[in-house]
């Protein structure tokens, strides 16, 4: 059983880190709490199930097409909200701030168009088969989960430390004075890393909504609360970090609900992130000044 | 002087804080019922299915001559939106502005916690079609209910799949952060230990909560024979597929409180569902003359099939009717004696009040089973 | 009293409670801002104060002048544990930790069944908070803001606001000015939780959380924080709009989040924009 329950572990806390990413490359970037984020990961499992539904996209279809429409979303949100914020130089609170209202509006007003009930894919979307070998199950899309997580942790390292873009990016994040001043467009940095966390978030939603069988408006939000937790764990705007308090928060919750008591596994995810707070506020691989991205 | 004054002062004010009340002009010929219920938010679909059956028993009892010897019943029902502040403020609008005698209302037991005590307060009747929680009529002594609260409803679930199907060992799991969930998992295991189960463990889980791996995976390595789940039907869906995923065989059944009885159980969990037990005060094919009429023009009215909550409002606007015209009067007191003296045969079977104000009987329950993601009646 | 008046009374007891119940919380809200810092747990410090006084006098049988200051002493202790280490970081982790605090305090209440009734909640709670003490509290918190504002504390205050850097080289001293209205505020939230549960007759455990919280925002930056007043009619308005426009029902949530959007952008300083004017 325990080690069902690791691989339980391993499955959920994948969902985590995936939800994370792109949260943690936003602050990591722009230096901005963007609780937008959470509408991506709902946008984007919306449009791969309206695809689905309307012309029977296969998974392979929809899924990027939900990640692009995340994607673009989160540049114009982006765009809209943060632009002026940012050429103020208004501070993290401000930009934290238009994001909540924000967010809070779009889940709201999606929520008066398509309601609150859940809804899934059609039965049939994917393979929904299980493996079993020595007495412990995992789906197929549970190995999907995990696979493109961790592909897309590899993908993100590459871009970043590889590409022009990467250095682009890290030139951003370094400074965004000094990046100006070193002639990079700046408006297009910023436009480029709101698609890819916009991404991200979206290719999120349609893996765990599949996962799940329960997408809503608010889906988003409910998984806002554990992302915060990951992200400030892992140390706000690491990558590796995000990756790995991720799957620890998702293995450390199974455990105390297969081997405690499930009462107490809600409160798992608030009680470490308030212990990082205290002692380790830059989180638990971060260094003194957290500035990588 | 001074009262046209405040009187005018009043009305501007009134018409200011909320949308002008249906006019009091014909009070003379009508009796003013008041409902309060969700017509707005996330859960709307209770409050709107409640309303289809008030309005539909409210057009054949208008139709039929009214009450108290010709007079039409008009009803007043106010949107709560799911919120206890706003299902307040409407209980006070119809009782301090409306002065009905009579409230219907509101659709969950949380609003009637906050809504009972200010009706009771005022020593208006109100009468409530779809609260199972707990305690509810204990509020006071003008509070009511028609819905069999779930500890008339599950121990004849739990007695039939111990009968039926040799139950014996079963794990229990309950959303443990909302009051719908959580007071009919007190039902449930009153019920169970009553009839002797063995109870393996209890698990609970968020209402919101997506993954209930770690909590599944520990029930399998239990091997019991049914597992019973109190919660809305998001969660339960959820529970049902993950179990099946996890490889709880189907001769594990699921045995579920009222939040299971909902067609979105089929179409989210699908297959996995098949085998699930869950108590009904109501089914949509029960038989008998009056059922089947108020099917047909409920279909016809509001454009798709009734549920047990608008079974339920249809038979209370009848209840309430008749306590009326046996109270002699539109006054709270007569009928709250009248209604005491309830003995009514529905839609959803013969009906009286306890001396609690309770349903006195649940011999129309009936125990229906999922099978290729639709209920039937268990045979 | 004449009839009339006292059926008019009952039918808008509930939303005048509501309005000077919302009325001190966006005070609250207040007295953080004004320092520059953001609070996302107003809503969980409220929700201290509710079950507080609740059990107080559900449990032991507390007469209500003792029960509200208790009401206002626990969200503070809370306040201390939480502010203390957070405050020293940049302001996004004293959000982020209120956030924490709201679902770690429900995750207790749902659990501490014994004590707070689980998810059933408590209910039965007396009503004691009349009308002329709810007021009373707000009239006197936003007379104290307002005289604090005016004096050598508020310039700090403003100071800090305005530049958090500039005004710790001046010699104010940042962490305790942070940690002080942090106290303060939720001593505030505190007292609006034990008024709304007294005036309520029931609590349960989902009516503190991020929406609560959210809402508890926008009151501020509706109202703008240049002077307290302003708040203040940030959540009268916000109060009384869902029962003047019934028809924007589905939207209020919208609306709501529209509110604090156009707040940060446009009108950094509220829809009364006037600010305290300095003593001489």
């Amino acid at each position: 059983m325990l080690s069902q329950q690791l691989v339980n572990g391993l499955v959920l806390g994948s969902t985590y880190a995936l939800f994370a990413l792109g949260f943690t490359l936003i602050f990591g970037v722009l230096r901005v709490i963007n609780l937008t984020y959470g509408f991506y990961f709902s946008i984007g499992a919306f449009v791969a199930l309206t695809a689905a539904r309307s012309f029977g996209a296969n998974i392979w279809v929809a899924l990027p097409l939900g990640a692009i429409a995340a994607g673009l979303v989160a540049v114009v949100a982006d765009w809209i909200l943060l632009t002026r914020l940012r050429r103020a130089k208004a501070g993290e609170l401000s930009s934290l701030m238009v994001t909540l209202g924000a967010v809070l509006a779009l889940y709201s007003l999606m929520a008066v168009f398509i309601g609150t009930d859940i809804q899934r894919f059609p039965f049939g979307f994917v393979d929904n088969s299980a493996i079993e070998f020595s007495g412990i199950r995992i789906s197929l899309v549970q190995m999907l989960i995990i696979g493109t997580t961790l592909v897309l942790v590899a993908l993100l390292f590459v871009l970043l430390q590889r590409t022009k873009l990467g250095l682009m990016i890290r030139a951003l994040a370094e400074n965004e004075d000094a990046a100006r001043l070193m002639g990079i467009n700046v408006g297009l940095t910023v436009a480029a890393v709101s698609f890819l966390s916009g991404m991200l978030g979206g290719a999120a939603g349609v893996l765990i909504g599949l996962n799940f069988n329960a997408i809503q408006p608010f889906m988003g939000e409910h998984m806002m609360l554990r992302g915060f937790a990951v992200i400030i764990i892992g140390g706000l705007g690491d990558i590796r970090g995000a990756l790995i308090a991720g799957v620890l928060l998702g293995v450390l919750e199974v455990l105390t609900a297969g081997y405690i008591s499930s009462n107490a596994k809600e409160a798992v995810a608030f009680t470490i992130l308030v212990l990082t707070l205290w002692f380790r506020p830059v989180g638990l691989f971060g260094r003194a000044q957290a500035k990588r991205a | 002087m001074s009262r046209l004054l405040s009187t005018v002062g009043a009305i501007a004010i009134g018409s200011l804080l909320a949308a002008p009340a249906a006019t009091t002009a014909w009070a003379q010929e009508t009796v003013t019922v008041g409902a309060i219920e969700i017509l707005s938010g996330p859960s709307a679909a209770y409050g709107t299915a409640i309303k289809g059956g008030l309005e539909l028993a409210l057009d054949e009892i208008n139709a039929a001559g009214g009450v108290l010897g010709g007079k039409k019943i008009a009803l007043i029902i106010e949107d709560s939106a799911g919120n206890k502040d706003q299902a307040v403020n409407a209980a006070r609008k119809l009782v301090g502005r409306d002065k009905v005698p009579v409230v219907i209302g509101p659709t969950l037991s949380n609003e009637m916690f906050a809504v009972g005590p200010v009706t009771n307060e005022r020593k208006v009747v109100t009468v409530g079609t779809s609260t199972t929680a707990k305690g509810i009529t204990e509020i006071g002594p003008f509070i009511f209910r028609t819905s069999l609260p779930e500890s008339d409803v599950v121990p004849v679930t739990l007695k039939t799949a111990k009968d039926k199907f040799g139950v014996k060992k079963i794990a229990m799991m309950y959303a443990n952060d909302d009051a719908f969930s959580k007071s009919g998992f007190d039902s449930m295991k009153a019920a169970a230990e009553q009839l002797g189960f063995e109870i393996a463990t209890i698990e609970t889980f968020g209402s919101k909560d997506s993954d209930f791996s770690a909590q599944l995976t520990k029930i399998k390595g239990l091997n019991v024979d049914a597992i019973t789940i109190s919660a809305l039907v998001e969660p339960i869906s959820g529970v049902v597929l993950q179990a099946r995923q996890l490889g709880i065989p189907a001769s594990v059944r699921f045995i579920g409180g009222n939040g299971a009885n909902s067609p979105k159980l089929g179409e989210i969990a699908g297959g996995a569902a098949d085998g699930l037990l869950v108590g009904s005060p109501w089914f949509i094919a029960k038989k008998g003359e009056t059922n089947e009429k108020f099917v047909a023009d409920y279909k016809k009215r509001n454009g798709k099939d009734p549920d047990q909550f608008a079974a339920q409002a249809y038979d209370t606007m009848y209840i309430v009717a008749k306590a009326i015209d046996t109270a002699g009067a539109a006054d709270s007191d007569k009928i709250r004696e009248a209604l005491y003296k309830t003995d009514f045969n529905g839609v959803m079977g013969p009906f009286s009040f306890t001396q609690g104000r309770d349903p006195a009987s649940n011999e129309g329950v009936v125990v229906l089973a999922m099978k290729n993601g639709r209920f039937e009646i268990l045979e | 009293m004449a009839e009339w008046l006292d059926d008019f009374l009952f039918t808008y007891e509930n939303l005048v409670h509501a309005l000077g119940v919302h009325g001190l919380l966006a005070l609250s809200m207040y007295c953080v801002m004004a320092v520059g810092q953001l609070s996302l747990g107003q809503a969980a410090f409220m929700g201290i104060g509710a079950y507080t006084g609740a059990l107080l006098t559900l449990n032991l049988g507390l007469p209500f002048w003792l029960v509200l200051p208790l009401s206002a002493l626990a969200p503070a202790l809370v306040a201390l544990v939480i502010g203390g280490p957070t405050l020293r970081l940049s302001g996004v982790y004293l959000a982020i930790s209120t956030i924490a605090l709201g679902e770690v305090l429900r995750v207790l209440y749902i659990n501490a069944e014994w004590l707070t009734g689980g998810a059933l909640g408590l209910s039965g709670i007396p009503r004691k908070a009349d009308l002329w003490l709810i007021y009373l509290l707000l009239l006197i918190g936003v007379v104290a803001f307002w005289a604090v504002g005016r004096s050598k504390i508020g310039r700090a205050m403003e100071a800090m606001r305005e530049d958090e850097a500039v005004a710790g080289v001046m010699g104010v001293n940042l962490p305790r000015y942070k940690l002080g209205a942090l106290i303060v505020s939720s001593m505030i939230a505190g007292l609006a939780g034990c008024l709304s549960s007294h005036s309520n007759s029931f609590i349960g455990p989902n009516e503190y959380g991020f929406e609560m919280a959210v809402t508890i925002l926008s009151f501020a930056l509706l109202g703008g924080i240049g002077t307290p007043v302003a708040p203040v009619i940030g959540a009268i308005i916000l109060t009384a709009l869902p029962e003047v426009l019934r028809p924007l029902q589905d939207f209020r949530l919208v609306f709501n989040g529209l509110i604090i959007v156009i707040a940060v952008l446009f009108l950094p300083r509220g829809v009364i924009p006037f600010r305290l004017r300095r003593a001489p």
